[in-house]
């Protein structure tokens, strides 16, 4: 039995699994920082606690606090989102221990998973076919580097490091030249070593021109364990996906089949329980490898759940409650596409940004849907990870989603913070893009030297005019309204809108 | 009236006509709807509206998917232009110093690693030149905008 769930994270994915349980009865626990004390998800919890502590360790990441809340209010069962501490084995074991549901796979199966050497291992005994590469398991510095610099020359160039405990592209690093080799090694290692305290990476072969194509899978206490067909996740920038798109515009029935019934015997091959994603390298030739796997939700679970019309969130309620998985025979239905709205500069090597959201106003209409855990007035920090929001949209045809998407993206207004709103626009007229043509190296072969906008003739006169105009008018008040909200936890006056300057 | 913007190469200079409610500029012409809106009607015929906010001394502006920030320069001021550009561009720690006083480098060359949001940013040269001064060292907190080092051509 499942009846009361902490949420053990924060922001839009928070948003969206306390969301989750309101809908299935379920009370809700959000715990938060206190720099999160005004976030959004904090409101959609039936109960919300504040976290000790400053820094992430003291705070999301810590396993015992979260416990003692979980334990103090009555909790039996957690959900861990993405990110923080979703993939680490040893809490959800602690979990399991304390007499709590994890809302997830085992720890077992999270251990063999999570460490990506493991896993390729893991693998090849199972039968799915792994990138041709090797594992390095010397934890001294020097040593690993001897033996990266020696694995090297067997692998070949172009080649990939990546952090065996790695994910969202930390610790990771493409190597083109030899004598690039050290250096990026150190990097990933340091990287690596400050992001999940594990300095051990791999190398595999850089396969170039492939498609990142993953497949979600559903597995209960039944012994049923299926998959929902494929993302594409092709178009990234370092290494982290911005455009996400179901089905895969290239994908045969008979890839899709063989890439499905891989992923459901690399999640059996674990005694997998929940949701969790395959991921694949799809080369041209139809051939594909295994990535990794996933154990927990992804960022990107929104475009199955619109073809496939599952709430995926909902069944690892279903799950976690040892309840049978509702979904029946799936069938594909029309297009998904989403992209990711970070605050970052695209321009300037998407750095991130921060800044107020003085004007945060999304687009509406049919086909559209927004997970996003900011709002109007919110402040962005540089505490937390850049992602604002997901924009999702579906249509009948691949064709009529782009669309719409080009549509949503015109009208996404923010103001305030810099975004990657310009970028996730001009993507939608890429011709690899229209055309589905998309690999992991598209950004970076179509804007070798970093991104700029194409701004049409007389719109830098035209936006110059309108401050201009603005200014001369005194619409300057809007300033005193949105510093008001932010860090103050009080409630805006209205009054304060009555602070207008005229010049 | 005159605005003065901050531009890439230099002033922008913004000479405003009014005519009745509508704001004249190079063609151009707007008009205030309400406190975040304005009609725009572009010489070549394009017309939308304009959503607009200030923060600070800066102007957003969006049209028709496209947002600008567009930093004001209060009259009497300088114009504030930036100076070796070697600052940090997001509050961070320093995990890398590449260079010491003196060293001799190139365009392109990383001179610091900060970490911020929990990935590494490489602060490189943006001429070739000579390492006048570094400000911080490895470990060190940076705010945003910090300066970072010195580079003389």
């Amino acid at each position: 039995m499942v009846s009361k769930v902490l949420v053990a994270n924060r922001g839009e994915i928070a948003c969206r699994i306390l969301r989750a349980c309101s809908e299935a009865g379920l009370e809700s626990v959000a715990i938060y920082a206190s720099n999160d004390a005004d976030s959004m998800f904090v409101e959609l919890a039936t109960e919300a606690i504040m976290l000790e502590g400053d820094s992430i360790s003291e705070t999301y990441l810590n396993q015992q606090q979260i416990l003692e809340i979980a334990s103090s209010s009555g909790c039996d069962a957690i959900h861990p989102g993405f990110g923080f501490l979703s993939e680490r084995a040893d809490f959800a074991r602690a979990v399991g221990d304390s007499g709590i549901q994890w809302v997830g796979p085992s720890p077992e199966a999270i251990e063999k998973m999570g460490d990506k050497m493991t896993a390729r291992i893991t693998m090849r005994h199972a039968g799915v076919p792994v990138i041709p590469g090797e594992e390095i398991e010397q934890e001294d510095e020097g040593e690993a580097l001897r033996a990266i610099e020696q694995a090297s020359s067997r692998v070949g160039y172009p080649l990939l490091l990546k952090a065996s405990s790695g994910g969202g592209g930390k610790g990771m690093r493409a190597v083109q030249r030899p004598d690039e080799l050290l250096d990026a090694a150190k990097s990933a290692r340091r990287e690596a070593v400050a992001a999940f305290g594990d300095g051990r990476v791999y190398l595999e072969r850089l396969l170039t021109g492939s498609k990142h194509v993953e497949i979600q899978i559903l597995a209960d206490r039944t012994g049923r364990t299926i998959h929902l067909g494929e993302r594409e996740c092709s178009v990234q920038r370092r290494h982290q996906k911005v455009f996400e798109e179901a089905p895969c515009a290239t994908m045969t029935e008979e890839i899709r089949s063989a890439m499905g019934q891989a992923a459901v015997a690399a999640a059996q091959a674990v005694n997998y329980e929940g949701a969790g994603t395959v991921e694949f390298l799809l080369a041209p030739s139809g051939e594909f490898f295994f990535l990794e796997m996933n154990t927990r939700i992804q960022v990107e679970h929104p475009v199955t759940e619109l073809v496939t019309g599952v709430d995926i969130v909902r069944e690892q309620l279903r799950i976690a409650a040892g309840q049978p998985m509702s979904c029946g025979e799936l069938h594909l239905r029309g297009h998904a596409i989403e992209v990711r709205l970070y605050a970052e500069d695209a321009s300037n090597n998407f750095l991130p940004a921060i800044g107020p959201l003085a004007v945060f106003r999304p687009p509406e209409g049919p086909g559209i849907r927004l997970d996003t855990g900011v709002r109007q007035g919110d402040e962005v920090t540089p505490n937390y990870d850049p992602m604002l929001a997901k924009l999702i949209v579906w249509a009948p045809s691949r064709e009529e989603a782009l669309q719409r998407m080009r549509r949503s993206l015109d009208d996404f207004v923010v103001l305030g913070t810099t975004t990657n709103l310009r970028f996730l626009r001009e993507l939608c007229d890429v011709p690899d893009v229209i055309t589905g043509d998309t690999d992991t190296t598209m950004i970076d072969r179509l804007w070798p030297n970093g991104w700029s906008p194409a701004v049409p003739p007389n719109f830098t006169d035209g936006a110059l005019l309108v401050a201009a105009a603005a200014e001369s008018a005194g619409l300057n008040m809007s300033l005193s309204v949105s510093n008001q909200m932010v860090g103050d936890s009080g409630p805006v006056s209205p009054f304060l809108t009555l602070n207008r300057r005229y010049p | 009236m005159q605005h003065q913007f901050k531009g890439h190469d230099g002033l922008i200079e913004v000479l405003l006509e009014k005519q009745g409610d509508h704001w004249l500029f190079n063609g151009h012409t707007a008009r205030v709807k309400d406190s975040r809106t304005l009609s725009l009607d572009l010489s070549d015929g394009t017309t939308g509206q304009a959503t607009v906010v200030k923060v600070k001394d800066a102007w957003w502006v969006h049209f028709q998917g496209h947002t600008f920030c567009l930093e004001r320069i209060e009259p009497g001021t300088s114009d504030g232009g930036d100076e070796g550009g070697l600052t940090a561009p997001m509050p961070g720690k320093v995990l890398e110093v590449l260079v010491q006083t003196g060293d001799v480098v190139v365009a392109g060359q990383a001179l610091m690693i900060l970490e911020a949001m929990k990935m590494e940013h490489r602060i490189v040269a943006a001429t070739d030149g000579t390492i006048s001064a570094v400000h911080f060292a490895a470990g060190d907190q940076v705010q945003q905008g910090s300066a970072l080092l010195e580079l003389v051509e």
